[in-house]
Order: structure tokens, then C-alpha cells, then sequence
């Protein structure tokens, strides 16, 4: 299991389009993907589970990857959260 | 024959299609346990329909607007969603429609309660995804606007604004409401696009059946129900007398805008969505009088950003080729609803947190569209107005939100016009009567007449009992547009009209002689007014002007005018 933390910096926080980008992202990989935010565990493979978790503008937010894909979905999320999904 | 209120010029003939809001209800029912199968395959069946639905969609679009469908595909095959949703008729047993109003309700309640604004509002495009799946199950027939046959005449109680920018409007050939004004933006966008509209036919999306065959006059506001050959006769004659005076007009597309004796004025179009900017060139138009940025806001689900609105008025500007875009900032209020902005509903909303209102309380909102439009006028000619101004303060305070956006773009190196003009909508009466005022800090004034009427006048636009007192003719509204051209000029601005009496026939000698400086309105009464111009001359306009005002009331002041248009 790799883990690595990020803060996110879009303003309007993670709206239906950066976590659709999210969800989608995630759901390319093999291994379970998990935000811990906000004392919440949600999957990042669910946009409604990222959505609902409400996740504002510089909120801290650590990425859980574990199975046989971890490392290289870890690093492609968190170049994501970096990009600001391209906002 | 029907008769109602002709909003738009012009003759069409075609087949019905009525749109209709449904009224659903769903029923919950308790299923055995042999129906389970069947019913999750129903759900499955609807859900699936959708997802490809979306992604044939998704084929036509681009930028903003793809990305949220992008977002609806992953709702739709959101595995938490999906499994809460198959427990309901595994576990619960119920009913397939139950199950997704479940399901989808649960999902719902958690975005409604969170405290973010913008989070709790797509609540409702959850909501908005639940209808489309339950109308599928239930076999409902959905209209898609944007692919009509040719010939259809819109059958509708009112069309919403997102509706008419779907609209495949090289196939419609007329359009009927139940309700709307003159004014309405059905009514602005069918005078736009010269697409024959009638307005004020009560019960008509129960009257008409799809497929009906109608023909209708949007000039009388008369519509046949199965014409007969002689009707239909008598309205393709009418047609074709239409087509020779546009034919006329034509050749007032390659002349200047001025009067007899020489005076230039400047005439310009009126516009509200991209769409709108080719029949402006089409019809000649020297520049954009008045771009209303609200359609951006009302046609999106989220927030238009910075980028998505840069790219549109970038784009207007580029059409444009250097000349003159007048970008309005966004004219909103309590009575239009944005998803996205929880405005309240007020009891008075012309009269409340409105227009630059509601820019000046919320400046993330306000500087985005700053930025994008300063962003934007480093590819052509783009200028800002503020509407809805009332005191030198609100100007003052909206400049100063634009120099710090200005600063902003400095410090980040983006390029803008440096000497971008800022104007003002004059179109509160308390405007008008310190416009000396005002035109010493602005760069141009834009009259409002729809609004300058409705509050010098005191009669609300939409208000049918006294529509009667809503009138350009009244002298007060009159001393009014003259106190704004002659507080324009006395500081050396430009006063332009940007109400639709700047494209009235009888009203133009009246500004003419006032000393209007720029005429803009709707694309399609553009060769109309040059042709009104260029016929008149301002040694005469000006002395009908002086007669009109020391006239004591409307009837007179119209009846003045009718004269002279005969002369």
C-alpha cells in the first residue's frame, strides 16, 4: 500500500468535472483507490462518493492506493490533483 | 382561425410539434420475488438508454458543456448509485421506477444537505438525471430540440432559455406560446432569426396535436388550423410580398448610416448567444451595441468560468473584426433562476438584488467576468458596460473592481486592451436625471428604453392588466433619453440606445432630432432603420424633436409622430 498526501487547490473545490476526471482516472487502474479527507474514507472511484465527501478549496487530502497497479496510479493521481485537473 | 398577439414578422407553414411538460407519478408497488429479474432488467434497459443517449450527445459538443455531460455518464454508471439502487428491488422488493427514486433520492438528500452552495445545488442535477431514466421506463417521448424536421411550428406555453438555445432553428418555420411578451426572449430570439412567432393563445399546447398542420401570419397574429388552398394562397401571396420588401432592403447593405444632409450615426446589433453574431454581420451591422452576457450564466448548470466565457467573447470579438463589441456584464436578478446562484425569490425583483447589484456583492462572480473580458479584448475591439447603474458610487465602485482586475492581469502578464472603454446603461430614471454626472467618469452611455419606461412609468413590463400605460411615447420617458444624450454630449461621450425604440420606425426621427449618436437593437430590423435614416433629415428631425417636447401626453406625442412618418 502506498500512500501520499495532496492539498487541493481548485477553487470551486472538487466539482462534477474535476471529480469526474478523478473518478475517471481511478477507475483505470486495477488496485483500490481510497481519499481519507475530512476523517472520511471515500472511493475515488465513485464521482458521487468524491462529490458527497464536499471537498473544499486547500483541503488536505491523502490518497490510498493498494494492489498490484499502486505505484503508478499513486503518481498519475497526485500529477492530477498538482494540474488542478486542468482548471 | 386563432387569433393572438403577432411577436415576429413573417409567414410559416408547417407540422406541429408540441411541447408539453409531463406529469408523472410514480407508483410503489411490492413485487414477488420471481419479478426481480425482470425488473432490474428494466432498470438496466433505462439506464443504459440514457448512457447512450449522453454519449451521442456528448458527439456535438465541446468545452464546459461536454465536461458535465462527461460527469452525467459517470452518475449514470456510478457503482454505489447502481448497487443502492439494485438493493431496492433485491432487498425491498420493490418496483423498478420505486427503486430509482430510492436509490437517486439517497444520493440527493446528501448533496442537499451539505453546506456548500455550490455542492447542495447539484442536488438538482442528480435530480435531472433521475427524470431522464424514470421517462424512459415509463416510455415517455422526449423532443430533441435540437434536431427538428424541417417546417416545425413550435407549439409551447413558454420556451425556457436553455430550451431556445437548443432550438435547430433553420428548421422552424414558426413558433406559438400561451404566454410571453412582446419582449420575452422568445420573442427578441424569433425577431433575431426572422422566425414568425405568435404569443397570447391560451391552452394552446392542448389545442394543437403534433402534426397538426398550421400556417400562421406573425405579422396579424392569425394562425389556420388546416389551412384551406385559398388560406394557404392568400399567406404565400403575403410571403412573397415580404421576400420583394426584404429584396428592397438589400441594397441598403452596402450603404453608410446617415441622413439626408449627412449626419452619421452609428447602428448596431443587439445580441444575446453566439448564434446571434452571423445574422448581425448578415444584416450589416457596424458593430455590437449590446452583447447580454446573461445567457452564459442561464444556459450552464455550473458557473461559467473565466476560461469558458474568455473563448466566447474572444470569439465574438474575432467575428467582429474590429469593430465595436459592447460586452454588458451579467444582468440578472430574483426573477430568472440560476442553479448554481441561490438567488431569493424577492416580492419586487425589478425593483431588488439585481444587475450590477448583485456583481458588486459578489465579486468572485463579477471578477471572473472581468477577467474574462479584458482577457478577451486583446483580440479585437471590446468594450464593458455596467448595467442597471443608479448612483455615481455603484459606477465608481465597479470601476474600481475593474482596475484591480486590471492590476491582477498585469501582475500575471496577460495581455488586454489597456484602453478599454467602460460605459453605463442608462436605464434608471435616478441615472438619467445626474447623467452630466455620470458622463464625466464614463466612456458612453447606453440607453435602456424597456427598463427606463418600466420604472419612469411605474408599470412592470409583464403585467397585461396595465400594459396600456407602458408607453415610449410618454413625455416624462422622453425628457428622460434627452437629459441622457444632452449629459452625454456636454462631456464629450458617445450616447447610444440599446432598447428596442431604437429599431421603432416613428421613434427614430424623435432620437434623430434628440441627437442620438449609436442605434442598436435586433439583427433583423437593422436595413429597416438604415432605411429610415437615410431618408430623413436632421434639420427636420430636430424641430420635431423641440414640438414633441413641450407635448403634455403619450396619445399626443404618438399621434405627432405617426404624422410625420407619413410626410
Amino acid at each position: 500500500m502506498v500512500k501520499e498526501k495532496v492539498i487541493l487547490k481548485n477553487e470551486t473545490g472538487l466539482h462534477a468535472r474535476p471529480a469526474g476526471e478523478l473518478a475517471k482516472k481511478a477507475a483505470s487502474f486495477k488496485c483500490s483507490i481510497k481519499l481519507n479527507v475530512n476523517g472520511k474514507t471515500v472511493d475515488a472511484k465513485s464521482i458521487l462518493g468524491i462529490m458527497a465527501a464536499g471537498i473544499k478549496y486547500n483541503t488536505e487530502i491523502e490518497i490510498e492506493c493498494d494492489g498490484e497497479d499502486e505505484k503508478e496510479a499513486l503518481a498519475e493521481i497526485v500529477k492530477d490533483f498538482n494540474n488542478n485537473f486542468g482548471e | 382561425m386563432l387569433k393572438g398577439k403577432g411577436v415576429s414578422r413573417g409567414i410559416g407553414l408547417g407540422n406541429v410539434v408540441v411541447l408539453k411538460k409531463v406529469e408523472r407519478k410514480i407508483e410503489k408497488k411490492t413485487i414477488e420475488n420471481e419479478q426481480v429479474e425482470h425488473e432490474l432488467e428494466r432498470l438496466h434497459k433505462a439506464l443504459n438508454e440514457v448512457i447512450n443517449e449522453t454519449e451521442i450527445q456528448l458527439k456535438n459538443i465541446s468545452g464546459t458543456e461536454s465536461d458535465i455531460m462527461q460527469a452525467y455518464l459517470m452518475i449514470l454508471q456510478d457503482p454505489s448509485l447502481i448497487s443502492e439502487t439494485e438493493n431496492a428491488i433485491k432487498n425491498d422488493k420493490y418496483n423498478a421506477e420505486y427503486a430509482v427514486e430510492v436509490g437517486f433520492n439517497s444520493v440527493v438528500q446528501i448533496f442537499q444537505n451539505m453546506d456548500d452552495e455550490y455542492m447542495a445545488s447539484r442536488a438538482g442535477d442528480i435530480l435531472d438525471i433521475k427524470n431522464r431514466v424514470l421517462g424512459k421506463m415509463l416510455n415517455e417521448k422526449t423532443i430533441d430540440l435540437s434536431n427538428l424536421k424541417p417546417n416545425t411550428i413550435i407549439v409551447a406555453t413558454e420556451l425556457t432559455t436553455s430550451e431556445t438555445a437548443k432550438l435547430d432553428l433553420k428548421n422552424i418555420s414558426g413558433i406559438i406560446t400561451e404566454i410571453g411578451g412582446e419582449n420575452s426572449h422568445t420573442s427578441i430570439m424569433a425577431r433575431t432569426h426572422a422566425i414568425p412567432a405568435i404569443t397570447g393563445i391560451e391552452n394552446a399546447t392542448s389545442i394543437f396535436k403534433n402534426n397538426d398542420n398550421v400556417a400562421i401570419d406573425g405579422t396579424l397574429g392569425e394562425i389556420y388550423v388546416n389551412p384551406t388552398e385559398e388560406e394557404k394562397q392568400k399567406l404565400l401571396t403575403l410571403q412573397k410580398q415580404l421576400e420583394e420588401e426584404k429584396l428592397e432592403l438589400e441594397k441598403y447593405k452596402n450603404e453608410e448610416t446617415k441622413t439626408i444632409d449627412g449626419t452619421k450615426v452609428k447602428l448596431y446589433a443587439n445580441i444575446g448567444i453566439l448564434k446571434d453574431v452571423e445574422v448581425a454581420i448578415k444584416n450589416t451591422a457596424e458593430g455590437i451595441g449590446l452583447f447580454r452576457s446573461e445567457f452564459l450564466y442561464m444556459d450552464s448548470d455550473t458557473m461559467p468560468t473565466e476560461k469558458s466565457q474568455f473563448e466566447v467573447y474572444k470569439n465574438v470579438a474575432e467575428m467582429m473584426q474590429d469593430k465595436e463589441v459592447i460586452i454588458r456584464t451579467l444582468d440578472i436578478g430574483g426573477d430568472k433562476e440560476l442553479k448554481y446562484l441561490k438567488l431569493e425569490k424577492e416580492a419586487n425583483p425589478f425593483l431588488g438584488f439585481r444587475a450590477i447589484r448583485l456583481s458588486l456583492d459578489n465579486l468572485p462572480l463579477f471578477k471572473t467576468q472581468l477577467r474574462a473580458i479584458l482577457r478577451a479584448s486583446a483580440f479585437g475591439k471590446i468594450e464593458i458596460m455596467f448595467p442597471m447603474i443608479s448612483s455615481i458610487d455603484e459606477l465608481r465602485q465597479a470601476k474600481k473592481v475593474l482596475e484591480e482586475c486590471k492590476k491582477e492581469l498585469d501582475d500575471e502578464n496577460i495581455e488586454y486592451d489597456k484602453n478599454i472603454k467602460v460605459g453605463i446603461m442608462i436605464e434608471i430614471p435616478s441615472a438619467a436625471l445626474i447623467a452630466d454626472k455620470l458622463a464625466k467618469e464614463c466612456d458612453f452611455f447606453s440607453i435602456g428604453t424597456n427598463d427606463l419606461i418600466q420604472y419612469t412609468v411605474a408599470v412592470e413590463r409583464g403585467n397585461e392588466r396595465i400594459s396600456k400605460l407602458y408607453t415610449k411615447f410618454h413625455p416624462s420617458v422622453i425628457k428622460l433619453i434627452k437629459m441622457a444624450i444632452d449629459g452625454a454630449h456636454s462631456a464629450n461621450i458617445i450616447c447610444g440606445m440599446c432598447g428596442e425604440a431604437a429599431g421603432d420606425k416613428l421613434y427614430i426621427p424623435l432620437l434623430i432630432g434628440l441627437g442620438l449618436d449609436e442605434f442598436s437593437m435586433n439583427s433583423n430590423s437593422l436595413l429597416n432603420a438604415r432605411k429610415r435614416i437615410n431618408n430623413l433629415d436632421k434639420a427636420e428631425c430636430v424641430k420635431l424633436s423641440e414640438e414633441i417636447l413641450q407635448m403634455s401626453s403619450a396619445e399626443e406625442v404618438e399621434e405627432r409622430l405617426k404624422e410625420f412618418k407619413e410626410n
